[in-house]
C-alpha cells in the first residue's frame, strides 16, 4: 500500500511545514522546536508516548492552540501570526478528534452540511448532496437521517470524518481517531482512513494503532518530550528502531 | 357540603364582577407572558455578552445577577414603583411590576443559561472552529441549540416561580386577578371570588406547564 518513494526530501513543495514549533502552558514547555514536513499525498504517522507532545503538535497546525514560537506553513502560506484570517485557513485543514465531537442534536446529515452552508456558502440543495457523497465514502449513506445517539462509536467516528472531508481540505489531521472506541469498532474506522489516503489525500496521523502505522504510514515520526526523536520509513522506525527509548516504546505497543 | 359549596362555590354571588374579574385575569397574563419575554431574552442576551469575557463588564455581570436574585421580589417592585420616581422615572404600577419581575427572572436566567453554556463541551466548540466556522456561527449553531435544550427544564420553573409574583403588583394596586378577587370577596363577604381566582390561575399556568413539557420533548435530541 506505500508509495515506492516513501520518505519525501525536504525540499519537495510540502503541503505542510513546520519549522521551530514550539509551545508552552505556562511555564511548561511541551513542545521544544518541533520540524515536520509532509508532503502532499503523504501520510505521516506521529507516535510517542503519552504527553510527548503529540495532540498539541496537531492542535498548532489549526491553531486551536497558539504556537509560543515557530512557523507553520500550509499550502505554501504562513499560518501563523496574528493577521491570518483563522477561519479561512481551518477550512483549509479537516481534523478528526479523539473524542469524535459530533454535534449531537443535528442529524449525520446536518453534522456534514454545517460547514458546507456557513463556511463554504453552498445551497441547501448542494450542500446536502455533497454531504450525501461524502457519507457514502465512509459506508454511511443509510444513515444520514441518524442523530449520533443512535450510531455505533464507529459509525460516529466515520461520520466524523466525512464531515471534515466535504469541505475538501488540504491536509487531514486525525488525532487518535480510534482511541475511544471498542475495539471491535476500530477496524471500520481505519478502513476509511486507508480508503482516504488511497483518495490521494495529505495526512498527519496520531495514533496507537501500530500495525495501521506499519501497513499505511509513508513515514512515521517518532515524538518524544516535545521534540521530534526520530522519522523514516515505517520500517526504520517501527521495527528496528536505532534508539532505545524507540525500542521500549515498540516493546510496550505489543504488548 | 352544603355549607361548602354555599361558601366557595357561590358562582350567583359573582354576577356583578364577571367584567372586572376578567379585566384582571387579562391583566395577569399580559404581565406574565412580558415578564417571561423580556426577562429571558435579557438573561440569554447577558450570559453571551458574558461569554465574551471582557473582565471588567463580567464583574458588573455578576454584581447584577447577585444583586437580583437575593432582594426579594416585593421589595424590589415597591422600590421600582416608589424610590425610582425621585429619580426622575416615573413608572406605572403595572410597568414597574413588569420590569421588576423581568429583571428578577433575567437574574435567574442568565445564571440557567450560563450554566448550560458551560455544560457544553469544549470539543463542540473545536469540531465547530475546526471546519472553519466563527465563533459566533459556533455559538449560534452549535452551542446554543444544546444549552437551550439543558436550560428548557431549570428554566421553566423559574418562569413560573417568578410569574406568579405578578400577584405581588397588587401591593402598588395593579388591578390584577388576585387583587381583583380579593377585594371582591371583602365586598360580597364570601370567598368564591378567589376559588374563582384559584380556578384561572390554574387556566393560565397549566396550560404553561404542559407547554413547556412539549418544548422539552420536542428539544430532546432522539436516544437510541
Ligand atoms: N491546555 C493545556 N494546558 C496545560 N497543559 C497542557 C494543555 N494541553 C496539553 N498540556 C500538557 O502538554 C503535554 C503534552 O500534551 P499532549 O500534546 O496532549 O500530548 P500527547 O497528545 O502526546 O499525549 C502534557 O504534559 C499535557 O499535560
Ligand atoms: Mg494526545
Amino acid at each position: 500500500m506505500r508509495s515506492a518513494t516513501a520518505i519525501t526530501p525536504a525540499s519537495a513543495d510540502p503541503i505542510v511545514a513546520i519549522d521551530g514549533l514550539r509551545k508552552s502552558f505556562g511555564n511548561v514547555e511541551v513542545l521544544r522546536g518541533v520540524d515536520l514536513r509532509v508532503a502532499k499525498g503523504e501520510a505521516v504517522v506521529i507516535v510517542g508516548s503519552s504527553g510527548s507532545g503529540k495532540s498539541t503538535c496537531l492542535r498548532c497546525i489549526n491553531r486551536l492552540e497558539e504556537p509560543t514560537a515557530g512557523t507553520i506553513r500550509v499550502g505554501g502560506e504562513e499560518v501563523t501570526g496574528a493577521k491570518v484570517d483563522l477561519n479561512l485557513l481551518r477550512r483549509r485543514i479537516g481534523m478528526v478528534f479523539q473524542g469524535i465531537n459530533l454535534y449531537p442534536h443535528k442529524t449525520a446529515l446536518g453534522n456534514v452540511t454545517l460547514a458546507l452552508r456557513k463556511v463554504a456558502g453552498l445551497g441547501k440543495a448542494e450542500s446536502e448532496q455533497k454531504a450525501r457523497q461524502h457519507l457514502e465514502l465512509v459506508g454511511l449513506a443509510h444513515k444520514a437521517d441518524s442523530y449520533p445517539a443512535q450510531l455505533s462509536g464507529g459509525q460516529q467516528q466515520r461520520v466524523g470524518i466525512a464531515r471534515a472531508m466535504a469541505l475538501e481540505p488540504q491536509v487531514m489531521l486525525f488525532d487518535e481517531p480510534t482511541s475511544a472506541l471498542d475495539p471491535e469498532l476500530v477496524g471500520e474506522v481505519l478502513n476509511v482512513m486507508v480508503r482516504t489516503k488511497e483518495m490521494g489525500m495529505t495526512m498527519i496521523v496520531v495514533t496507537h494503532e501500530m500495525h495501521f502505522a506499519r501497513d499505511v504510514a509513508d513515514r512515521v515520526v517518532f515524538m518524544d518530550h516535545g521534540a521530534v526523536l526520530a522519522e523514516g520509513t515505517p520500517e526504520d522506525i517501527l521495527v528496528s528502531p536505532q534508539h532505545q527509548r524507540i525500542r521500549d516504546f515498540v516493546t510496550r505497543s505489543r504488548a | 357540603m352544603d355549607q361548602i359549596v354555599r361558601y366557595f362555590f357561590d358562582f350567583s354571588l359573582m354576577s356583578a364582577y364577571w367584567p372586572d374579574i376578567l379585566r384582571g385575569f387579562l391583566i395577569t397574563i399580559e404581565m406574565s407572558i412580558l415578564t417571561v419575554l423580556i426577562g429571558v431574552p435579557l438573561g440569554l442576551a447577558i450570559a453571551i455578552l458574558r461569554l465574551y469575557g471582557f473582565k471588567p463588564l463580567n464583574a458588573l455581570i455578576i454584581l447584577y445577577i447577585d444583586f437580583f436574585r437575593s432582594i426579594p421580589q416585593l421589595v424590589l417592585i415597591m422600590l421600582a414603583y416608589f424610590a425610582l420616581p425621585s429619580f426622575g422615572l416615573m413608572l406605572g404600577p403595572f410597568t414597574a411590576t413588569v420590569l421588576a419581575l423581568a429583571i428578577v427572572l433575567s437574574a435567574f436566567s442568565e445564571e440557567i443559561f450560563w450554566a448550560g453554556i458551560n455544560a457544553v463541551a469544549k470539543g463542540q466548540w473545536e469540531a465547530g472552529r475546526s471546519t472553519g466556522l466563527g465563533f459566533n456561527q459556533t455559538l449560534v449553531h452549535i452551542i446554543l441549540p444544546q444549552v437551550v435544550r439543558i436550560s428548557i427544564p431549570p428554566l421553566t420553573n423559574r418562569a413560573i416561580g417568578i410569574s406568579k409574583g405578578t400577584t405581588l403588583g397588587s401591593v402598588v394596586a395593579v388591578p390584577e386577578l388576585l387583587n381583583v378577587t380579593s377585594s371582591i370577596q371583602s365586598n360580597v363577604a364570601n370567598p368564591t371570588a378567589l376559588t374563582v381566582g384559584a380556578l384561572l390561575f390554574l387556566a393560565l399556568f397549566l396550560p404553561f406547564v404542559r407547554f413547556t413539557r412539549w418544548l422539552e420533548r420536542a428539544y430532546a435530541h432522539p436516544r437510541s
